[in-house]
């Protein structure tokens, strides 16, 4: 190897290059910060630039949330003649909350208006959010919350009230008696923990419904979460009642063969697939979350803040559940083709 | 003398093995800097407001409204009143007011490529996975891989959380960062240790070793936190861990990851080309059969190359801890394929015997360039693994073609 020598000199006159241009580039706060008396005028058109950032593009909810966005962006644009917004979305193939950490530092740095975020991790996130909140950004969460970290508001469902309704609906189909098992994914996961505790409390409301058994299956796939059903459901078949608090084994096909004839079966999350186990019959109810709303519903706040300077009554903005069943399963579908940009 | 001084300047320019990657460097840091002066985006900087001051906002009549009752671009002056005197900025000079906080924020026009804070984000970015790009370096000369260094990064930085949690809120800096070096180095070099025992132990291929350490340590990773704490992640540091030392604020930038992958890099490149351990490497990634018959102590080399790799996903574990304040379940998901990209578009060949860790780190400070530009270009991430699928691709058969030539000429 040769001295690094050249390396050394090189980079000293790139980082000479960049401090020169870094002080050519002057910044026009100085101006701004000092005392106007022109006459005053007021902007003929603000540009809000918006970050959105969700858990993962291979997710098919955050892809109606990324849909939802956008078209809030082009109907407030349209809406507000005065102002035009742009939506950026930078969101990690796979969920990595350090990933999205630097997307907050780097969108921040790039000078945006607003950030829209769905957070892996909250604990990690809270650094980066607090950093942009404290450099005028307006932060609002989506889906999964990050409550210390300043942000102006959260929007999505109550997990804690979501679990409750998955239970209210199994109650109802299952006539109130019989024997419920829970099926989660990672037991660590806190929004996975409320809704198990929603599931629970909601429980005990009925006296012919035993405590409910909690079965938990890691990693998070299709196959393991049918799997792990198929052997609960083998082991136990006294089995009435089964409370999805997230809808993985609905991915795959055939995944309640065995389950559903002697169990009735309540899930979150009506997405394409799991709408085919409900128009079957062999799903009776599915508790929606606001996908599209998580995206549409987050600009709007920030754009009414950065526009009107005005923010929501509460910081916990809470959605409503759909309910979808064999009836309407079919209409609900349609929704997924317009939140999925597909028509 | 003159013309040959400068020829061979610019011979040493264009011969030497990283002046590739300084050259795409140079260009895509032109390039976006031109295209941020031509595209200059709007930021803010707080105003300080003299203390009980109220801002009122005027529109172009002059008539007064409460905040949340008129729209921003109907406001033509923000006037600030305090007890002894009143000031009235014009609406063109001002980004936002927010009544909630009671901020007032002047217009800031930037470059959204060149300004410090962007400049010291790409390169603390890279940072994390250039200073295991380091170790992967030595590793790959050696003809082998490691495709476990992701999990000991997530390994260590989770044991390090819970060392490092133990300590009350007030615990001073030079004891919290001592111990949380010590146990993420531990645990990574232990790991690294691992796999090159049994690598050259076992006489099994490292991609084999690694693959499995790779899940196995994933899977630790996500059961410990479970287990002890029944979360996916940790955090609640002391301040003097993180604001104190990794996240330490200098001039308005966080530079102590830059500075430790600069250090790393420095001991890299002396330990591969001023030491004796250095040229055994590159002797056994050439050819190792002679390199046995030359007497190199060709498995303990090997060790401690693998050992080196995991020490150092420990020091970059425990400075994503003190920078982020936390540590999760998946950190580091991923990472190798990261840090072997930033070691191949840097100039290692896959095949033995050839790299740089100068060329390593510049690969990883590339990687984070392309992510950067796509942010500033704004182009939606889905397209970012296919520009960093091309560019590895573009990157490799560059070299290769250079390496042809260069076996020409010879």
């Amino acid at each position: 190897m040769r001295s690094p020598s050249f390396i050394f000199k090189t980079s000293a006159a790139l980082s000479l290059s960049a401090l020169l241009l870094t002080g050519c580039s002057k910044s026009e706060t100085e101006q701004a910060a000092s005392t106007d008396t022109n006459a005053s005028t007021n902007v003929e058109e603000a540009v809000y630039r918006i970050g959105v950032i969700a858990k993962s593009n291979s997710n098919p909810v955050f892809q109606a949330a990324k849909n939802g966005a956008m078209e809030a962006g082009k109907r407030l644009s349209n809406q507000l003649n005065d102002a035009r917004i742009e939506i950026l979305w930078q969101t990690p193939p796979m969920e990595d909350a350090q990933v999205q950490a630097q997307y907050v530092e780097q969108l921040v740095s790039s000078g945006v208006d607003g950030i829209a975020i769905s957070c892996t991790d909250a604990n990690l996130l809270t650094g980066a959010l607090k950093a942009a909140v404290d450099k005028g950004v307006v932060v609002v969460t989506f889906d999964s919350d990050a409550p210390e970290s300043g942000r102006m508001a959260y929007y999505g469902v109550d997990d804690f009230e979501a679990g409750k309704e998955v239970m209210r609906q199994l109650a109802t189909v299952m006539g109130s008696e019989g024997k419920v098992a829970v099926l989660t994914g990672n037991p660590a996961a806190t929004n996975l923990q409320a809704r198990v505790n929603g599931v629970v409390e909601q429980a005990k409301e009925y006296e012919g419904i035993s405590a409910p058994e909690v079965f938990s299956f890691m990693p998070e796939t299709a196959t393991e979460a049918a799997a792990k059903m198929q052997q609960v459901q083998t082991a136990n078949p006294d089995i009435t009642g089964w409370a999805l608090v997230g809808g993985w084994p609905l991915y795959t096909d055939n995944a309640l063969d065995g389950i559903y004839e002697n169990a009735k079966i309540v899930s979150m999350d009506p997405l394409p697939l799991p709408l085919e186990y409900a128009k079957k019959g062999q799903v009776q109810v599915l508790v929606g979350q606001p996908y599209f709303g998580w995206g549409e519903k987050s600009v709007e706040m920030i754009v009414d803040k950065l526009h009107f300077d005005r923010s929501p009554k509460s910081d916990m903005v809470f959605a409503k559940f759909d309910i979808v069943t064999s009836d309407n399963a079919s209409e609900f579908a349609e929704n997924w083709k317009y939140w999925l940009g597909e028509e | 003398m003159k013309l040959s001084k400068k020829k061979s300047f610019i011979g040493s320019l264009f011969g030497h093995q990283e002046s590739g990657l300084i050259l795409v460097i140079i260009l895509m840091t032109l390039g976006l800097t031109l295209y941020g002066a031509a595209k200059p985006v709007e930021s803010r900087q707080e105003i300080i407001l003299p203390e009980n001051a109220q801002v009122i906002l005027l529109d172009a009549d002059g008539v007064a409204h409460e905040p949340g009752t008129i729209a921003r671009t109907k406001i033509a002056t923000y006037r600030v009143e305090s007890e002894s005197n009143s000031t009235d900025y014009s609406a063109s000079k001002i980004n936002k007011f927010d009544s909630t906080t009671g901020t007032l924020y002047a217009r800031n026009i930037i470059n959204p490529f060149l300004n410090k804070s962007n400049l010291v984000l790409v390169t603390k970015d890279a940072s994390f996975f250039a200073i295991i790009a380091v170790g992967m370096t030595g590793v790959i000369i050696l003809a082998g891989i490691d495709l476990s260094v992701g999990s000991i990064y997530g390994l260590s930085a989770i044991v390090g959380a819970m060392a490092v949690q133990s300590f009350g809120p007030d615990a001073s800096w030079m004891l919290v960062v001592p111990v949380a070096l010590l146990v993420c180095i531990a645990v990574g070099t232990l790991c690294g240790f691992a796999n090159g025992a049994m690598s050259v132990g076992l006489g099994v291929h490292p991609f084999v070793i690694t693959l499995g350490m790779m899940a196995a340590l994933r899977g630790l990773t996500v059961v410990i936190p479970q287990e002890f704490y029944g979360t996916q992640s940790i955090g609640g540091f002391p301040s003097s861990f993180t604001t104190g030392f990794f996240k330490a604020e200098f001039y308005g930038v966080y530079p102590v990851p830059v500075i430790i992958m600069i250090l790393t890099a420095i001991a890299g490149w002396f330990v591969l080309s001023r030491t004796v351990f250095g040229r055994r490497i590159f002797a056994i990634g050439g050819n190792e059969v002679a390199a046995k018959y030359a007497g190199i102590p060709v498995g303990k080399v090997k060790i401690l190359v693998y050992t080196i790799t995991g020490a150092l996903c420990g020091l970059s574990a425990c400075a994503y801890l003190g920078y982020y304040g936390a540590a999760e379940t998946n950190a580091g998901n991923a990472y190798e394929l990261q840090v072997i990209a930033a070691t191949v578009i840097g100039g290692a060949s896959l095949m033995g015997g050839r790299g740089t860790v100068i060329g390593a780190v510049l690969g990883a400070i590339i990687i984070q360039l392309i992510n950067n530009t796509l942010i500033i270009f704004e182009v939606d991430t889905s397209y970012n693994q296919i520009v960093m699928g091309a560019a590895i691709i573009i990157a490799v058969v560059i070299d290769q073609t250079k390496q042809r030539i260069q076996a020409r000429r010879a």
